[in-house]
């Protein structure tokens, strides 16, 4: 009796298993072309905006396709009118880049989105975002970036297109174009290849960030920043882009880290480093950690983090991954 | 209306004036509409509990109130709505809490906004009041656990206060219910236009920001002469905040200062 | 109309080309001012007396509550003496509202059933099942709750818990959870429910979501009896009678730290997997101490805790008793449903260490852990076929006589090993319904709540089938 249950009610689960496997493969193929399609217009984008040639040769290349599946695509996207064909160079339609940028807008919005909103770890958001920009549609982009306030820059520091199209685009210089002594903004961090992208995240680098450029010699730049000193391999400092700072009010003195306060010592708060975004950082501005204000270590838990901090006449306790980006004089 | 409402109160067991009748959860037909605002764990939701005869949760522990709570009370024959506003420490960032509140107190158009603060942390409790400056311009400032201040030897000159911030300020003590007579009173001047606010505003300080703001102040007076905090705007504006950007491409944002200026 | 509605597309143009010229810290910037307008208002306002500094209170008990040597031990004993009171205060209402609404209103409904003719199944649903689960749920739930809760309510208010976090923070953070779950946990002790219900005080969501997921393996007031019964039986009776006491109930607050422990591996498990993720924002208010105010404490414990999960407890545990009547008495071949289901898993809840009718009594009881034990003893009752126990087929019973209980448990067929398995299934099964109801009403996802409901179970008859091969190869 009881084998009979066990073996009708497993052919069920089977039979639902193969019911909606079918459907979804079905789906998945209608999908899969909306995919490529906009890829190849990000890619196309890429193309223009690096000033290279991309060519059907480079574009099947990048999308891991045939060289005959990729001649069909851009038959089709040429009929769409969204690319143009000259002399074996591709090249995008204005609608064709109003496309892009606006996937381009998806993709840093839900990046912006992982860092602000969730706490899924640095280096998964490019590949989510790759993933998830195809399923949302313009509303519910709009949506997301309303509920963010409209955030201008993803957090590596590329300028989200706006609404309508229109980007932002910044003079930048790679760091190791940078001389010797001079400080400057992280603006931008490259987020492929993924296995720089990951070292430079837990180096803990982020746009906004101020550096210095200690030395720099044929293979390593030395920098100092926010009170670290990092050596970097050349390969790696290429994919920051930075800015010189030539004002020397703007600089700021970034050096001692509230995690260095001891118990009954007093300081004053310098900055927040860039470090801590989204929801944290918010929240500690909220508590009135702010530059200017008045800090004391008071209390120190029994393993010596967190700490409790008297700040504007209440306590609050920070754990040591905060106060190691929470700077004082 | 208001006819009506003497009518319906000279039946009432109690209608001499000046006297408070709470009212629970009874809140219809209202005069005036109450929004209470304050951080977490400063004895809103006593403050609230005093002025209705309900009982909220309350406890020592940041964030309690989880639901924004209602309630009424009649005093001076005029009827009141109480609109207990999530505890929250800021109305700029994006939490829905935050939200909640801001929106309430900017497109729901409370009569009197009653801020409770906690005496032993002014400074602190400051930065929420400024903010709600910035949006209303009819708000009592209610010094809550003063009697803990004085416990910890602090003292609060609330008259100075009070000619600073330009609204009236009244030290209490909810737990004890010191001071809620004299905060009855206030809301009742402040909601009846018998005392006029001049809130403080924060003055054009914002050394990298100034010359944006200008900019965008000069602008939003040229769409919206009327209104009285265009500068509060410019920042919602450059802060990307899309409730505003939407109230100002509907022309909403106009309209609120026309309906009071009918109300006055 | 045509123009102003240019005009203010316009001027949003403007700010938003604004917006890209000062860059994104105009948030970090405002705030860094109003902060400093609040400080010229507030220290042109405030006077502080200076001279005699009082002896400051506050301090002197932080300093107290978080030291290295007394902060764990204060901790402790404070959580004990809580739980004392509950155990010890609870046990006298309980057998007064037992004798109240089991003993007395019980045979008395049945009585008037009889006089209208009620048709026998009607007074078993109605009389038998339903009623009498709900008269079980309110005398066995109420007096603890009623204790617990406001105790638990006294610290929180005096501004004890906060602290309690404080301390807690650094074994949390190990795996990746909040310090506040430490909270959420020993209201757990209390109830399960209201445990889930006090996540709320952790604003982030993935550690949110982790406090709620693990809060299940806080032994709660409902299992503590189970425990001490069971303990007393099949444990105490292994070592001299002067011993049995003080070990039985070692043993149970063993069970109660093993699910601690649970807890933590759990956490560490989920935040590396489902829930993985940095842990994020971590701000911890301790705010200062306060006086409590005993009424009010007693009033918002009372009714925002107590009323409110006992409410959706008895909502459970009316259909519940109706179903646990049914299947003892809706006979099929001769046999009622429960002794075919217990037939039928019997031999697989022998492999894992337990036996047909546990598993039974698991499913049936889902209500409330309280009624676990009445219902395993009416379905004993009824496998065994002996006779002089309860008041028949489908009416669950408690036995005054501990010594009564061993005998019933023995004949049918338990072992010491049964004994310390079901003491283990006891602390990892599925939350009961109002738990399950709440997780979901919380978390407002079918998802999280599956997990959380299934999770534990899993983790219980992997446990048990382990502790049963480890007991074969040992003796």
């Amino acid at each position: 009796m009881s084998t009979i249950i066990i073996i009708l009610s497993l052919l069920i689960v089977f039979i639902f298993f193969l019911y909606k496997n079918k459907a979804f493969y079905l789906m998945k193929k209608n999908v899969k072309e909306k995919e490529k399609i906009e890829d190849s217009l990000k890619y196309l984008y890429d193309c223009e905006y690096n000033q290279r040639p991309c060519t059907i040769k480079s574009l099947s290349k990048k999308l891991s396709i045939s060289f005959i599946e990729t001649t069909q695509l851009i038959n089709k996207l040429v009929e769409l009118g969204l690319v143009t064909e000259k002399s074996d160079e591709l090249f995008l339609t204005a609608e064709g880049r109003q496309n892009a940028l606006q996937i381009i807008r998806i993709h840093r919005l839900l990046e912006k989105y992982f860092a602000e909103n969730t706490s899924i770890v640095e280096s998964r958001w490019h590949k989510l975002a790759e993933i998830k920009e195809h399923q949302l549609n313009v509303e519910e982009a709009n949506q997301i970036a309303s509920n963010l306030g409209n955030p201008l820059i993803d957090p590596h520091g590329d300028p989200i297109p706006s609404v309508d199209g229109t980007i932002l685009l910044e003079n930048t210089i790679k760091l190791t174009e940078l001389n010797e002594g001079l400080t400057a903004e992280i603006i931008h961090i490259e987020d492929e290849p993924e296995e720089i992208f990951s070292l430079i995240n837990s180096l803990k680098l982020y746009p906004g960030m101020q550096l210095k450029v200690k030395s720099i010699d044929k293979e390593n730049v030395l920098i100092e920043i926010e009170g670290r000193i990092i050596s970097l391999k050349k390969d790696v400092a290429d994919n920051i882009n930075v800015k010189e700072i030539k004002n020397e009010i703007l600089i700021k003195n970034f050096n001692r880290t509230l995690s260095s306060l001891k118990a009954g010592e007093s300081a004053i708060v310098v900055g927040l480093s860039k470090a801590l975004r989204g929801q944290q950082r918010r929240r500690l501005l909220d508590l009135g950690i702010v530059p200017g204000t008045k800090i004391k270590a008071v209390l120190e838990s029994i393993g010596k983090d967190p700490v409790a901090y008297e700040v504007r006449g209440t306590l609050i306790a920070l754990r040591k991954n905060q106060s190691d980006y929470i700077f004082i004089q | 209306m208001q006819e009506k409402i003497i009518e319906k109160c000279a039946n009432c067991p109690a209608h001499n004036l000046n006297h408070l009748i709470r009212l629970g959860i009874d809140m219809t037909d209202y005069d005036y509409v109450i929004a209470l605002a304050g951080n977490p764990n400063t004895g809103k939701s006593t403050v609230f509990n005093n002025l209705t005869g309900l009982k909220q949760h309350t406890g020592n522990w940041p964030g309690k109130t989880v639901s924004r709570a209602e309630g009424g009370f009649i005093y001076a024959n005029k009827r009141f709505k109480v609109v207990d506003l999530p505890g929250t420490y800021s109305l700029l960032s994006t939490s829905t809490d935050e939200e909640i509140a801001r929106d309430f107190i900017l497109f729901g158009q409370p009569d009197v906004t009653v801020i409770v603060v906690d005496s032993t942390r002014l400074e602190r409790n400051l930065n929420l009041v400024l903010q709600v400056l910035e949006i209303t311009d009819r708000a009592v400032l209610c010094l809550n656990l003063i009697d803990e201040a004085e416990r910890h030897q602090i003292q609060i000159d609330d008259k100075l206060l009070s000619k600073k911030l330009g609204i009236p300020v009244i030290p209490a003590a909810a737990r004890e219910k010191k001071g809620m007579k004299e905060l009855l009173q206030s809301i009742f001047e402040v909601a009846t236009g018998q005392y006029i606010c001049k809130p403080y505003r924060i003055s054009n300080d914002f050394k990298e920001l100034t010359f944006a703001v200008d900019e965008l102040e000069a602008q939003i007076k040229k769409c919206f002469p009327n209104l009285n905090n265009a500068r509060w705007i410019a920042f919602r504006l450059l802060e990307g905040d899309q409730k505003i950007i939407d109230a100002v491409r509907s022309g909403e944002i106009g309209k609120i200062k026309l309906q009071e200026e009918i109300l006055e | 109309m045509e123009k102003e509605l240019k005009q203010r597309e316009l001027l949003l143009e403007v700010a938003n080309k604004l917006r890209w010229k000062i860059g994104e810290n105009v948030h970090d910037l405002i705030l860094e001012s109003i902060y400093k307008h609040a400080e010229e208002i507030a220290s042109a306002v405030t006077k502080r007396k200076v001279g005699v500094q009082k002896f400051d209170f506050d301090s002197f008990i932080d300093r107290i509550v978080t030291n290295k040597w007394t902060g764990f031990p204060i901790m402790f004993l404070l959580l004990a003496i809580v739980f004392w009171l509950t155990i010890v205060g609870a046990n006298y209402p309980s057998s007064a509202l037992s004798f109240l609404l089991v003993d007395t209103i019980h045979p008395l409904l049945r009585k008037v059933a009889e006089y209208f003719y009620f048709p026998w199944w009607l007074k078993g649903i109605l009389i038998d099942g339903a009623y009498l689960s709900m008269a079980w749920v309110i005398s066995v739930m109420l007096p603890p709750m009623a204790i617990f809760f406001p105790l638990f309510t006294f610290l929180e208010d005096f501004g004890y818990l906060p602290r309690v976090a404080f301390n807690m923070d650094a074994i949390y953070k190990k795996v990746g959870a909040h310090g506040k779950q430490a909270l959420t946990m020993s209201m757990g002790f209390g109830c399960n429910a209201a445990g889930v219900i006090a996540a709320r005080i952790i604003d982030s969501p993935r550690e949110r979501l982790i406090a709620i997921i693990t809060n299940n393996f806080s032994l709660c007031n409902g299992r503590w009896p189970t425990q001490i019964l069971i303990s007393t039986i099949f444990i105490g009776s292994l070592v001299p009678s002067y011993l049995a006491g003080l070990i039985s109930a070692g043993v149970v607050v063993g069970v109660a730290i093993l699910g601690v422990l649970f807890s933590l591996i759990v956490s560490w498990f989920l935040s590396r997997t489902l829930l993985k993720g940095e842990p994020s924002a971590f701000s911890l208010e301790l705010p200062p101490y306060r006086p409590p105010k005993i009424l009010q404490i007693l009033y918002t414990s009372l009714i925002d805790r107590t009323l409110l999960v006992l409410w959706r407890a008895v909502v459970f545990a009316f259909p519940a008793g109706a179903v646990i009547w049914l299947v003892a008495n809706v006979n099929i071949n001769n046999l009622s449903i429960a002794e075919h289901f217990i037939r039928w898993i019997n031999p697989s809840a022998v492999f894992i260490g337990l036996n047909g009718v546990i598993i039974l009594a698991y499913i049936i009881a889902i209500p409330a852990n309280e009624i676990v034990i009445p219902t395993i003893l009416m379905l004993t009752v009824l496998t065994t076929k002996l006779t002089g126990f309860g008041a028949g087929a489908g009416v669950m019973f408690e036995l005054e006589n501990i010594s009564d209980i061993e005998y019933l448990l023995k004949a049918g067929g338990w072992t010491t090993l049964t004994g310390i398995n079901l003491m283990l299934f006891s602390l990892l099964h599925n939350p009961c319904s109002t738990t399950i109801f709440t997780i979901y009403k919380e978390t407002k996802s079918f998802k999280w709540t599956a997990i959380a409901t299934f999770l534990p179970i899993v983790l219980g008859i992997l446990v048990c089938f382990l502790v049963t091969r480890l007991w074969y190869i040992l003796f």
